[in-house]
């Protein structure tokens, strides 16, 4: 079996089965007119022109064809299609890679996510433990101090006021005996004032 | 400090020469009547101790005064020595040392008597006697009347002081309520 693999196999070829099948439709054409011989001679010419014109028309487009070299150029839109077909299909492989490291870490990341916010939980609970014990400490701190400062005042008040009233009652007792005294005290006074002298002796 | 120092060296110069000749005690009446006629005149006292007037000056004033007085010569001397030194201005002083030194010799203490009221003559007695007891000298009262002390009596002999007052009794208990000593 021949293989028509080069360029111009595969032209010879189109032209030759254009050919073939133009003769075929002749002969067709030329085996169905017998009856009427100037009608039949009509439709032949008629079909000779049809194939003629079909013919020429094959031609034409195998010269467009040829010189346009569009069969290379869609030869290279395929190779180039082919080409970037594998080339997006490794995109696609390294993409789909990346995605499946993206979400590997994605994963790992979640996990470290919940970690850190676990440890994080976990100190500042700690954290508030400890606030509320030294807020706690320090409360009861302020409430001793406040109770000795009020103790302090009570004393100190209690203090003045018992020197304030020890001053009045001195006042008003100087102010008495003052009043009071007479010369039979005065000379009572000083006899004792002798009397201890003379134990100093 | 040294002011009295320098008195009590010039009371024990004088009181030396009186010693000596036996009137120590004169000596030292004379020196009580200038510094009294001192303090009694402070006119004379600021011109005889004012150094701006001239020793001569200041001297023939003191001598004018002297010559007048009936003052013992070494008296005289020691007033004169005194303004030629500028220290008549301490003639208090010089007198109180003064005083001081022949109350020693004379085995004598001067007591201050503070009363709220006149002391009678036998209660005057008695504390006489019984000061003179417990110093075991003679002893030569000088009595002021101070009616803050309500009643009693404030004795000071020196640094000794015996308060025998109502006041005294009154700060007493006043203090021993303070301390809550009654409570």
């Amino acid at each position: 079996m021949i293989r028509f693999t080069s360029k111009k196999g595969q032209t010879f070829l189109i032209v030759g089965m254009t050919l073939l099948f133009a003769m075929i439709l002749c002969g067709f054409a030329f085996a169905s007119g017998g009856e009427g011989a100037a009608e039949g001679h009509d439709q032949m010419l008629n079909l000779f022109y049809r194939i003629l014109n079909f013919t020429l028309l094959v031609i034409i487009l195998f010269v467009v064809v040829k010189k346009t070299s569009m069969l290379r150029f869609f030869g290279e839109r395929r190779a180039e299609i082919k080409e970037k077909l594998e080339a997006l299909t490794k995109e696609r492989q390294t993409a789909e890679s990346r995605s499946r490291e993206l979400e590997k870490k994605l994963a790992e990341f979640e996990i470290q996510k919940k970690e850190i916010l676990e440890q994080f939980r976990a100190e500042g609970a700690k954290e508030k433990a400890r606030i509320i014990s030294e807020a706690r400490e320090r409360a009861a701190q302020l409430i001793s101090q406040v109770d000795h400062t009020i103790e302090r005042e009570i004393q100190g008040a209690t203090e003045r006021l018992k020197q304030e009233v020890v001053e009045m009652a001195a006042q008003r007792a100087e102010e008495i005996i003052s009043k009071g005294i007479k010369d039979s005290d005065q000379d009572h006074l000083v006899n004792e004032f002798i009397k201890s002298v003379e134990k100093l002796h | 400090m040294t002011g009295s120092k320098i008195s009590k060296r010039y009371a024990k110069a004088l009181l030396s020469l009186g010693q000596e000749d036996g009137n120590y005690a004169a000596y030292g009446e004379n020196l009580k009547e200038f510094a009294g006629l001192c303090a009694d005149n402070p006119e004379f006292s600021k011109v005889i101790g004012n150094p701006v007037f001239s020793v001569d000056d200041r001297k023939k004033v003191l001598n004018a005064v002297l010559e007048k007085s009936s003052f013992a010569d070494y008296v005289k001397n020691l007033l004169r020595l005194l303004l030629d030194q500028n220290r008549i201005g301490g003639i208090e002083d010089v007198s109180a040392n003064y005083t001081r030194l022949t109350d020693e010799i004379s085995n004598i203490i001067r007591a201050d008597i503070i009363t709220a009221r006149p002391l009678k003559d036998e209660a005057m007695g008695k504390l006489d006697a019984v000061l003179a007891k417990i110093t075991s000298k003679t002893v030569k009262t000088n009595v002021e009347e101070d009616e803050s002390l309500i009643g009693g009596l404030v004795v000071k002999i020196g640094d000794l002081v015996l308060d025998g007052s109502v006041r005294a009794q009154l700060e007493g208990l006043k203090e021993s309520l303070k301390r809550g000593e009654y409570n």
